[in-house]
């Protein structure tokens, strides 16, 4: 595809901001620390340095930050949420925004459930408009097929998937902004969850389901073994599986991104959607693929966090939303299409956990934390004009 | 290089922190709090009592808000965790995920109580709870008398109706139960006196009370029997029953009959002011006390999984009642020591 412009991509743009870049290079030379700092700045791995350096400064106040059972903890707690970021890192490199994502986790987290629980309490359940034809006392849809956990699974990706569909067909089709699409969506999803379940949460999932949220493939103990039984406390997940879930997606994903022709498409449609259908981009297919894509991410999160909490959760997402959108903004991925990677996210994604560390470390009350998490994204927003401007300036000179 | 250079620097002065966080760790008991929005002035109030109790005594208490997300108050209690308290006091959002809360926590060889809003499997853990059936019971009941004078005279069926709790919530499901006893019981000793219940879905939120409730009145405006699952609803129900000359104090015409149930400081002011009629009590401060007292208990005995349910019987405050128990009463203490001027 040699009419798509590869200036649009990162590794493309560093190209043109070494140290040869044109006049500005010599007063940079002049003065090494300010070269340094540029130089971390547009580095696609300042969001790294940045939580490095946060958890540095906050570990020297706050101690606990740095035990081994509250950096395992933190780790835990980032998987889902590289999951569902990683779609949305997708969905506004091409320019989009996708609203719906919470409320995918919530119809996928609930239709799963409502499949594969081995039990349903009567009085809870019964005004269910499923209850006594589809789910009953016995349990969900296919509570007693041995591989209930397997199809219950495919159907939550498969239907998140449908929704992401349904979302990018809506965009294209009908022209109609994502926002609104994709708002809409998150509206009637989440309603739809609750009137589906009677806005009742649904336990009793299998052990083979909820293993995919808490289950640990290597443990490890870190420390002298001084008495013959190790506290289970001490013990802490090393690899386990909603980690490789979440790392096989995003570096599925990775590869998506740069290793093809899809990939570019991406970013060409993000840059200039006119230019790139101009050039032969098959803009719409490509639209529509990528909304689905942020679907199936955000079923993959729905499951990591129902099985973690062990429940159906009609309400699962509603609160997510802004730390999704957080983290991926503040990995790099712009608001304005056409720039962000895996990588960014993943690093945007630690630094967003991270920020939550300290901040409950802190004490703060949810609110002041709800704020301080705005405030953050709304400095990632500027930081990414900002380093737009210096690149511009590297490329002009 | 520079880049690998940078990350090892970082590296080392985080194994450095770490080091430090060793030496400055504390000794005394930390006990971990974690607890939903503080929207009513029962958990305002058990939260007070807990906290300033704990912190009275010299433990270190962590306060963690999930804000009504049970996904986030699990990964909070993993913080606490992590952070090796001694003991974790919960309210949880919800009965089911309070169950793989409490597998966490003991998991992890911590013990673990819930305040007020028990688990749906109370076999572990320590469950502290109201009898919601009984104290229900008890205020309906005093309305139901109340009632049955009333459809002695006039004959006419009596229109009940009932604002429910989120039936995901063990202590709605449990106040719904003994509103419903009091009218069976009713219903079987008297026939006709009752008609059938209005339900009135409420998921313990005021804005999904109100349009139910709105919805509901306009559809029945001869309810004239109401229980409601939490005192906190009742100012959502005065505005509902104002417009309609249904908010009038006993003894006057078109009365509605009223009880709630928590026994808060808004009930304790309409019962003195003959609003309400009734209102169950969870003794909230016997509550806390019999929380930490076993929680602190299990600690110093070094017992990590804990198992007990410990029951608050709670007792009605009526109209009739009202001058010699009204000092009982956590919200009527609030209430007068000026709780509703500030």
């Amino acid at each position: 595809m040699s009419t798509i412009d590869d200036r649009v991509q990162p590794a493309a743009v560093n190209i043109a901001l070494g140290p040869q870049a044109g006049a500005g290079a010599s007063q940079r030379a002049a003065n090494p620390l300010l070269a340094f700092l540029r130089r971390v700045l547009l580095s696609d791995y300042f969001i790294l340095y940045l939580t490095l350096v946060f958890f540095v400064g906050a570990s020297a106040f706050f101690p606990t930050l740095s035990a081994p059972g509250n950096i395992s903890n933190q780790f835990s707690n980032m998987w889902p949420l590289l999951a569902v970021a990683v779609g949305q890192t997708f969905v506004l490199i091409i320019g989009g925004i996708d609203l719906s994502q919470g409320s995918v986790m919530a119809i996928t987290s609930v239709v799963g459930a409502l499949i594969f629980t081995q039990v349903l309490d009567a009085p809870t359940f019964d005004k269910s408009p499923l209850w006594g034809t589809l789910i009953n006392e016995q349990g969900g849809i296919l509570a007693s097929n041995p591989n209930a956990v397997l199809f219950g699974v495919l159907a939550m990706l498969g239907l998140g998937a449908l929704i992401g569909l349904w979302n990018g067909f809506a965009i294209t089709r009908f022209r109609m902004a994502p926002f609104m699409v994709t708002l809409v969506s998150m509206i009637f999803f989440s309603a739809f969850a609750l009137w589906l379940t009677a806005s009742r949460n649904v336990s009793g999932l299998p052990e083979d389901f909820t293993r995919l949220g808490t289950g640990d493939i290597i443990s490890v103990y870190l420390g002298p073994k001084l008495t013959p039984e190790i506290p289970r406390r001490e013990i802490l997940p090393f690899i386990s599986y909603p980690m490789v879930i979440a790392v096989g997606l995003a570096v599925a994903a990775h590869i998506i991104l740069t290793r093809t022709v899809f990939g570019r498409q991406m970013f060409s449609i993000g840059t200039n959607r006119r230019t790139s259908q101009v050039s032969g981009v098959p803009s719409g297919r490509v639209v529509m693929l990528v909304y689905m894509f942020s679907g199936f991410c955000a079923a993959v999160a729905a499951i990591l966090y129902s099985a973690r909490l062990g429940i159906g959760l009609p309400s699962l997402g509603s609160n997510l939303l802004l730390d999704i959108i957080g983290a991926t903004v503040i990995g790099g991925t712009s608001l304005f299409g056409g720039k962000g990677s895996v990588k960014g996210t993943f690093f945007g994604v630690a630094f967003f956990v991270l920020l939550l560390n300290i901040l409950n470390a802190m004490r703060l009350s949810p609110f002041v934390i709800d704020a301080v998490k705005g405030v953050v994204i709304l400095l990632a927003a500027l930081l990414d004009i900002t380093r737009s401007r210096l690149i511009n300036r590297g490329v002009r000179a | 290089m520079n880049k690998i250079r940078i990350v090892g620097l970082l590296l080392a002065l985080a194994l450095l922190a770490g080091v430090v966080s060793v030496a400055s760790a504390q000794s005394d008991i930390t006990i971990c709090f974690g607890f939903q929005d503080l929207e009513t002035e029962f958990w305002v109030a058990g939260h007070k009592a807990i906290t300033e109790t704990l912190r009275e005594m010299g433990i270190t208490v962590l306060e963690y808000n999930a804000n009504e997300d049970p996904n986030r108050q699990l990964e909070q209690v993993r913080e606490c965790i992590a952070q090796g308290v001694d003991g974790i006091i919960i309210i949880p959002q919800d009965g089911d995920s309070a169950v793989t809360i409490i597998r966490e926590a003991q998991a992890a060889d911590i013990p673990i109580a819930v305040f007020n809003r028990p688990p749906n499997d109370r076999s572990r853990g320590i469950t502290v709870v109201a009898d919601n059936v009984s104290a229900t019971e008890q205020a309906v009941e005093h309305i139901a008398q109340m009632a049955l004078r009333q459809w002695e005279i006039t004959q006419q069926p009596i229109t009940p109706l009932i604002v429910v709790g989120a039936l995901q919530d063990t202590n709605a499901i449990g106040r719904r139960e003994g509103f419903f006893n009091v009218i069976n019981r009713y219903n079987e000793r008297y026939p006709g006196m009752f008609k059938d219940p209005i339900e009135v879905a409420s998921e313990w939120d005021a804005a999904t009370a109100l349009a139910n409730l709105e919805a509901a009145i306009t559809a029945n405006p001869d309810v004239d029997f109401l229980y409601t699952s939490s005192d906190f609803l009742f100012p959502t129900i005065r505005s509902v029953l104002e417009p309609r000359g249904k908010w009038v104090p006993r003894g006057t015409p078109g009365h509605v009959l009223m009880a709630g149930l928590d026994g808060d400081a808004t009930a304790c002011m309409l019962i003195e002011q003959g609003y309400v009629d009734a209102t169950g009590v969870q003794n909230l401060f016997f509550e806390a006390e019999l929380t930490m007292n076993r929680l602190l208990q299990a600690i110093e005995e070094g017992d990590t999984q804990p198992n007990d349910v410990l029951l608050d019987p709670g007792f009605a405050l009526t109209s009739a009642n009202f001058p010699w128990m009204a000092e009982e009463m956590w919200g009527c203490v609030l209430y007068f020591e000026g709780w509703l001027d500030q």
